[in-house]
């Protein structure tokens, strides 16, 4: 894994800089059913393909952004801070 | 130039190599092969076959052909005993019959087998020995370029002049001394003008004598480079670049008959090599292997440098070489004949693997007689003879034989192939697995055509449809040490270390943190004496230690309090500026993760404390959780802005009013309490709390001052005794007081109520993480329960020790010391919900033999905080 991701503040640099967060996902509810929240903990989609996912950029600005890998390929296809898209 | 061949000197001229040094000097023999350890001399000479591997100075497994010499390097050879003319393990041959095909699969089919057979085989077989004392240094560099070129011949030279004269930066990465790739070794020297050409220009940098042995993603190449400067073994360079051209060439490979690996059976290439680049002819009488047009073109060098041609030999008429370790005729259909020499002009493959690694798609050619990259991803171009440019297929002989050796890695032979397609299998990856032909150290480079194509006539099909194995990176190999990189690890150091220093602690790492473990005295360095010191000196004096590697954030804003109500299980919006509250943080499960205090020092700034190792995560959890609320809040790490230490004992008070600005009674300072004030003239944040169960402050002062503020302190207690005290002390002292430690009296499933914490959650808030979790636990019988334990005697049970009922496991202990003021051995333990009461009997695994402890579920020492709060 060696690919490269463009932090909105930063610019493109090496996965090697950012920590994974995962999935973006929707927390459930506080009353939701049990079977929800054990999903949320637990369940991932697991897409292969196109997948909106969490970064912190640990070794940069250390602010969270979203992306939308491939997850097939790894390529990014964009980048930004959470609630803007950048483009 | 000197070099030392087995202890015996030798000389070497400039621009040898150490393998060239050494056939001058008359070594014939190079290695001894893998599994039946057959001479094997020089093949290739271009480091791309196994033959001349190596130790060189305590490096094993070095290509000696590629590797420049240097005065007073020193060479040993491999596998091979006594020597590597005479190698008694040579008679392993003899032994071949019970040596087949797959004979490990077939043979170690029990694992008391395998282990009886294990250490021998290790030690016949194999290459290079690592001798531990081996100390090299290794670094990392990272490179970017518009363009990387791979490859130094003419088609990489031309590749990356366009690209430079465009105004690209460029790097050229060659493997070899010089650039010019087969260029070197023939006559028409003109392309040295384009090298000089390149070497002017300011935005191409070259990289010689460097592999690139990988094509990851994101267009990055994993170079590495021999001897950067004197004072590095190898370093690995990461190079990005935006365009990489693959432009490796195509490298020659051997042709198959009887005795195909004897000494004295060479490449074309490499006696084009040694003649041109060391002036070294091998051989006097030449036998010439190969078709028509090939050999014409190396006739013309053999003439030049007055080697007699006493055969020219079709591929498909060669029987066998004849000779015991070197050369004596060549036995062909139409005769046998005398030479010292075989040179064979071998078919010539693209070395595209790079651009395969890239994504491209590797296609059989027939007319090329190769597999060419196709379909190549964009970002990534094959020049020259890579991509199959000027080469065409050329005779190629299949003939089935035991001694015709197909992979020289592994001494794999042609009937090893066809005997392993009859025995099931028939696919080229299964081949390559169940034969290991391809997987040896030159990365199947030698072997792979023709292992491909004995599979294609061994299972009926064409080579097209046989396809050829995947490549993958690391190729060529690349030595762990240049991956690991500088041995160095990093370490962090409180602002108070060298005051530590001076006061003799002995040192323990937590994460990358050095901290006392604990002191020595002037009468002991004996660690349980000293820590009874320590722990004394707490419970009835006063002691000091250093707690600045805790993780410490500054949480801002109106909304601050809003966020750590959202993650802490307690409640932090109603906490008074001026006190202090322990905060508990759960995950989504209710599992336990993290704890520390947060401090409220004004309406909107609190300070929060994590343990040592969480605090990147915590504050990554903040941010986290900030996002998207709209909240007025801002979270800054100050963990490395701060040091920090702990007064605590009876006489902390005392010791401390002499330097504190601010009134340190109980009516004035009490119990979870906090303020800002000087201490010993530095602004700094008090926390009155106890971890270790005495009166005490946490005082967390500019990093910069720490060290002025601890020996200030040291300096004040004197006069009462005062005592540094380590990590080993703080941890008795805490057990005494029950406080748990997260992540070691906790695990990956505790939740508050088990670990007995129930009071730091506060299920009436509207929200926090892991609520919908612990609303459901809280009403829940729980799995386990945390416990304490009183066990008469002094044998201390090791952590994890079993719980034992009923000669079941029950139960494991968690943290357990002697304690001085209970006079007996007390602990932590998890036990079933059952035995969670006082009193109750617990069966506990010490040393082998089980002992009667009994339950506590009260602290062990203070039971009511009485001390705590004077």
């Amino acid at each position: 894994m060696s690919f490269l991701l463009r932090c909105p503040n930063c610019g493109e640099r090496s996965v090697y800089e950012f920590r994974f967060g995962g999935e973006i996902t929707q927390r459930p509810a506080l009353d939701a059913p049990a079977a929800d929240w054990v999903a949320y903990r637990f369940h991932r989609v697991n897409v292969a393909g196109l997948q909106t996912e969490w970064w912190f950029h640990r070794s940069g600005c250390r602010q969270w952004l979203q992306a939308r890998r491939n997850t097939i390929s790894n390529e990014v296809v964009e980048t930004y801070l959470p609630g803007g898209k950048s483009s | 130039m000197k070099i030392r061949f087995n202890g015996k000197e030798i000389d070497a001229q400039q621009g040898d190599t150490i393998a060239s040094a050494l056939y001058r000097n008359g070594q014939r023999i190079f290695s001894r092969s893998f599994k039946y350890h057959r001479p094997r001399g020089l093949l290739c000479c271009s480091g791309k076959c196994p033959n001349c591997m190596m130790n060189v100075d305590g490096t094993p497994n070095i290509r000696t052909c590629v590797t420049p010499a240097r005065d007073g390097l020193e060479i040993k050879h491999q596998n091979a005993y006594p020597s590597l003319d005479t190698d008694w393990l040579s008679l392993s041959q003899r032994f071949d019959w019970l040596m087949p095909v797959g004979w490990y699969y077939k043979t170690f089919t029990h694992p008391a087998i395998w282990h009886a057979a294990e250490p021998w085989i290790r030690k016949a077989a194999g290459l290079g020995e690592l001798l531990p004392a081996k100390s090299a240094e290794y670094e990392h560099s990272w490179m970017h370029a518009a363009t990387a070129v791979i490859g130094g011949g003419a088609s990489g030279i031309a590749a990356a002049l366009a690209a430079a004269g465009a105004g690209e930066s460029v790097v050229l990465v060659d493997d070899q001394t010089e650039l010019g790739g087969k260029r070197r070794y023939r006559k028409d020297q003109t392309y040295r003008e384009s090298i000089a050409k390149l070497a002017s220009l300011p935005n191409v940098k070259m990289l010689h004598g460097s592999y690139c042995f990988g094509l990851y993603e994101g267009n990055l190449l994993g170079v590495l480079q021999a001897r950067p400067h004197p004072g590095a073994a190898e370093r690995l360079v990461h190079l990005r670049a935006r365009r990489v051209v693959v432009a490796t060439g195509a490298f020659e490979t051997p042709l198959l008959f009887r005795n195909n690996d004897l000494p004295g059976v060479m490449l074309s290439s490499a006696a084009q090599r040694l003649y041109r680049l060391h002036g070294i002819i091998a051989g006097s009488r030449a036998a010439v292997v190969g078709d028509p047009t090939r050999i014409e073109e190396i006739e013309a060098d053999l003439e030049e440098a007055g080697v007699s041609v006493v055969a020219r030999i079709l591929p498909g008429d060669v029987i066998e070489a004849v000779g015991n370790s070197s050369v004596t005729a060549i036995r062909a259909r139409d005769g046998t004949f005398p030479c010292d020499w075989i040179v064979v002009c071998g078919p010539l493959v693209p070395d595209a693997g790079l651009a395969a690694q890239g994504g491209a798609k590797l296609i059989w050619n027939e007319e090329r007689g190769a597999f060419l990259p196709a379909n190549l991803p964009s970002g990534i171009s094959v020049a020259g003879s890579a991509s199959g440019e000027g080469l065409s297929a050329s005779t190629r002989p299949l003939p089935k034989g035991k001694r015709t050796f197909v992979c020289i890695c592994a001494d794999v032979s042609s009937q090893d192939l066809c005997d392993g397609v009859s025995e099931g299998f028939d696919h080229i990856e299964t081949l390559k697995r169940y034969t290991t032909a391809t997987m040896g150290p030159c990365q199947g480079r030698m072997c792979q055509l023709n292992a491909i194509g004995i599979c294609a006539r061994e299972s009926g099909r064409n080579v097209a449809e046989t396809g050829v194995t995947t490549s993958r990176p690391p190729n060529p190999s690349v030595t762990l040490g240049a991956l690991a990189g500088a041995r160095h690890h990093p370490i962090r150091r409180t602002p108070m270390h060298y005051a530590h220093e001076e006061l003799g602690a002995v040192w323990m790492d937590m994460g990358d943190w050095k901290r006392p473990r604990y002191y020595r005295t002037s009468t002991s360095s004996v660690e349980h004496d000293c820590v009874q010191d320590e722990y004394w000196a707490v419970r009835k004096g006063v002691g000091v230690i250093d707690v600045s590697t805790l993780g410490k954030l500054e949480v801002r804003g109106l909304d601050a309090g809003l966020l750590l109500d959202k993650i802490y299980t307690h409640r932090f919006s109603d906490l008074r500026p001026g006190r202090v509250r322990y905060a508990l943080m759960c995950d989504e499960s209710g599992v336990i993760l993290d704890d520390g205090t947060i401090s409220r020092l004004s309406g909107d700034r609190y300070f929060v404390t994590t343990t040592t190792g969480n605090l990147d995560f915590v504050n990554q959890w903040l941010e986290w959780y900030a996002i998207g609320t709209g909240w007025d809040v801002q979270i800054t790490n100050v963990t490395g802005g701060y040091g920090a230490m702990n007064i605590a004992g009876p006489k902390a008070r005392e010791v401390l009013a002499n330097l504190a600005s601010c009134d340190l009674s109980t009516v004035e300072f009490p119990y979870m309490a906090c303020k800002e004030a000087q201490v010993a003239g530095v602004p700094a944040i008090l926390l009155r709390i106890g971890f270790v169960g005495e009166t005490g402050w946490e005082i967390h002062c500019p990093a910069e001052s720490a060290e002025q503020v601890w020996r200030a302190i040291l300096e004040a207690g004197r006069s009462s005794a005062i005592q540094p005290f380590g990590v080993e002390a703080q941890r008795l002292l805490r057990l005494e007081k029950r406080h748990v430690i997260i992540g070691v009296d906790t695990d990956a499933l505790t939740n508050p109520y088990e670990a007995g914490m129930s009071w730091t959650t506060k299920l009436d808030k509207p929200d926090f993480v892991g609520k919908a979790e612990l609303s459901r636990a809280v009403n829940s019988p729980p799995r386990e329960m945390l416990v304490g334990f009183v066990l008469p005697g002094k044998d201390v049970p090791a952590d994890g020790s079993a719980i034992v009922s009923a000669g079941r496991p029950a139960g494991r202990v968690t943290s357990s010391r002697y304690s001085p003021f209970r006079q007996a051995v007390i602990g932590l333990a998890w036990v079933s919900p059952g035995k969670a009461e006082e009193g109750v009997n617990i069966q506990v695994r010490v040393n082998g033999n089980l002992a009667s402890a009994s339950v506590t579920m009260q602290a062990f020492y203070d039971q009511d905080g009485a001390r705590l709060r004077q």
